[in-house]
């Protein structure tokens, strides 16, 4: 191969590790000619991913999604509010994405990531606007009192695709979550009846006794993939995120259909054949996921 | 953030129905059980493992019961540029819950006092000779909160240290009991610390016979704190055995 920089006749000579942190863009370069990648994946494929629900006791639905070294704990806890004058029969769900000091060396405490809240926002704009929750669903007496469900992922551990993990931690916790049941007291409050009282007569009726699961109609999966030159690698570490910077986001449903694509700039422009071979790639991996996510939810029912 | 634009409305959460539970602590007499059906001198089963965080030098899972647990630690590293010089390293610690971990949703903030609390407990065993000038950042997120959660914190901790490979004199075991009337309680859940009349929480080095951090708080009698101190140091030397085999088990799975 004929290298032009100095430090291709130096890569004989160096140990790995040292030309790894030395040259790190020539040392991935060297891989993606062989097309393979330091972790010894190939160049479109994802790493191994697992995913555990019901992983927080304390909150009503909670998941632990690993991708590779990347985790995610996303539980989601319920609260009771009044619906607004516009949407009167409408529930609410606030998403948060936090990555606290444990997750990095990057993050201090105090000083939060800069990732984080964009993260977040994405999250937040992928997951309602799929349309996979039904916001009617939420609701409890129509006009008077509605569900907040508050969704919090924590990310634990931070090596790439944080995005990938973190949505997939959150369909995870909404297809584990079970709505507490609960009845209206005299005051109007809403309360929650607990199981020992619901065999019994009550002094009040359940008013959501049927509705203790969401329906999640066409669930977001999605894929990052770096662009670099002409190869895509699908699902990065954050090695990789730092040395190749040029970063695109597809998300699409169950159904194959697109539900947002992201690409935040970045040194490389993405030609039309590269974005559709990132969808092609998505689509691959929505599969997978799909999957992944039936098998979580058949391990659940048999406990 | 909101998921809906405008402001975000105010919401409550929703308590079980206003009878109040039975109080789990029925009189002076001995006649009750616990929440969960312990013996009084009885801990919760633990599960520790090490490496939980791949991004960090050192890091530990714990898990006692319902408490949850990640402590990463981060460095020796370059300390904070307005720092002033220091011989010995610097011990830097930060504890924070998860807005999930307690029953009401919280805040997610972080807890000071459970920061100073784990920095004061953990600096004595630490060499702070070995590492000059540098800093060691010791963060924990409390996953799940289940009652006994500094003691679970602390023991981490020191899991997660000895995983970064810091030295240290011996590692920290921690342990507290609550008294609830004439009775002591060891390793006490949630619900059995919102009765509790007094606490004694116990962090020492186990092979070493050394106390670093003993905290009482509330009603105690002299006799009461002996016999509490005892019971402390009994199941902190167990603990101490438990870590210890762990990094064992990690040390040896690391060599296969």
């Amino acid at each position: 191969m004929g290298l032009p920089n100095a430090s291709g006749d130096l890569s004989s000579e160096m140990e790995v590790d040292a030309f790894r942190r030395l040259f790190p863009l020539r040392f991935h370069e060297r891989h993606l000619v062989e097309s393979i990648r330091p972790d010894a994946r190939p160049v479109g494929r994802a790493r191994e991913t697992t995913l555990a629900l019901g992983a927080v006791a304390s909150a009503d639905g909670s998941a632990l999604a690993k991708i590779g070294s990347t985790t995610m704990l996303a539980a989601i806890k319920m609260e009771v509010m009044t619906p607004s004058m516009e949407s009167p029969d409408e529930g609410c769900i606030a998403i948060e994405f936090h990555m606290p000091p444990i997750c990095s060396p990057i993050v201090r405490p105090g000083r939060p990531a800069e990732a984080a809240p964009v993260v977040s926002k994405q999250l937040s704009d992928t997951i309602l606007s799929s349309g996979m929750i039904n916001l009617k669903e939420l609701s409890l007496v129509s006009g008077k009192v509605a569900w907040m469900a508050y969704l919090d992922i924590y990310c634990l551990d931070a090596d790439g695709a944080l995005f990938d993990a973190a949505l997939l931690s959150a369909v995870a916790a909404f297809s584990h979550l079970k709505i507490p049941v609960v009845s209206l007291n005299d005051d109007g409050r809403v309360v929650v009846v607990s199981e020992e009282q619901e065999g019994g007569k009550l002094e009040n009726e359940p008013v959501n006794k049927e509705k203790r699961k969401l329906t999640l109609s066409s669930i977001p999966f999605s894929l990052t993939c770096i662009l670099h030159k002409n190869y895509i690698l699908a699902d990065p570490t954050a090695e990789e995120e730092s040395i190749m910077e040029t970063l695109v986001t597809v998300v699409l449903d169950s159904s194959g259909q697109l539900v947002s694509l992201y690409k935040p700039g970045g040194p490389v422009l993405a030609y039309s054949s590269a974005v559709q071979d990132c969808v092609a790639l998505t689509r691959h991996r929505v599969k997978e996921l799909q999957k992944i996510l039936n098998e979580a939810m058949s391990d659940m029912e048999v406990d | 953030m909101a998921g809906k634009a405008g402001t975000a409305p105010t919401t409550y959460s929703p308590s079980p129905t206003q009878k109040t539970k039975t109080p789990i602590f029925k009189g002076e007499d001995l006649d009750w059980v616990r929440p969960d059906g312990r013996g009084f001198p009885e801990c919760r089963p633990a599960f520790l493992r090490t490496g939980a965080v791949n991004a960090a030098s050192g890091s530990a899972y714990v898990e006692i019961g319902n408490t949850k647990v990640i402590v990463s630690v981060f460095g020796p590293r370059e300390s904070k540029k307005a720092m002033m010089y220091s011989d010995i390293g610097r011990l830097n610690c930060n504890v924070t819950y998860t807005t999930f971990a307690t029953p009401v949703r919280g805040q997610g903030s972080d807890h000071k006092e459970f920061s100073s609390m784990l920095h004061k407990a953990l600096e004595g065993a630490i060499i702070l000779e070995t590492f000059p000038k540098t800093t060691v950042d010791v963060f924990a997120l409390v996953l799940e909160s289940g009652g006994s959660d500094l003691p679970v914190v602390i023991s981490c901790a020191s899991l997660a240290l000895a995983d970064a490979g810091i030295m240290m004199y011996d590692l920290v075991a921690s342990v507290s009991v609550s008294a609830l009337g004439l009775n002591l309680v060891i390793d006490p859940i949630l619900e059995e610390e919102s009765y509790q009349d007094g606490s004694l929480m116990i962090a020492c080095m186990p092979s070493r016979n050394e106390v670093t951090q003993l905290s009482v708080t509330g009603d105690w009698s002299t006799p009461k704190i002996h016999e509490a101190m005892q019971l402390c140091l009994d199941a902190c030397s167990k603990l101490g055995e438990i870590m210890r085999s762990c990094l064992k088990n990690a040390a040896s799975d690391s060599q296969d």
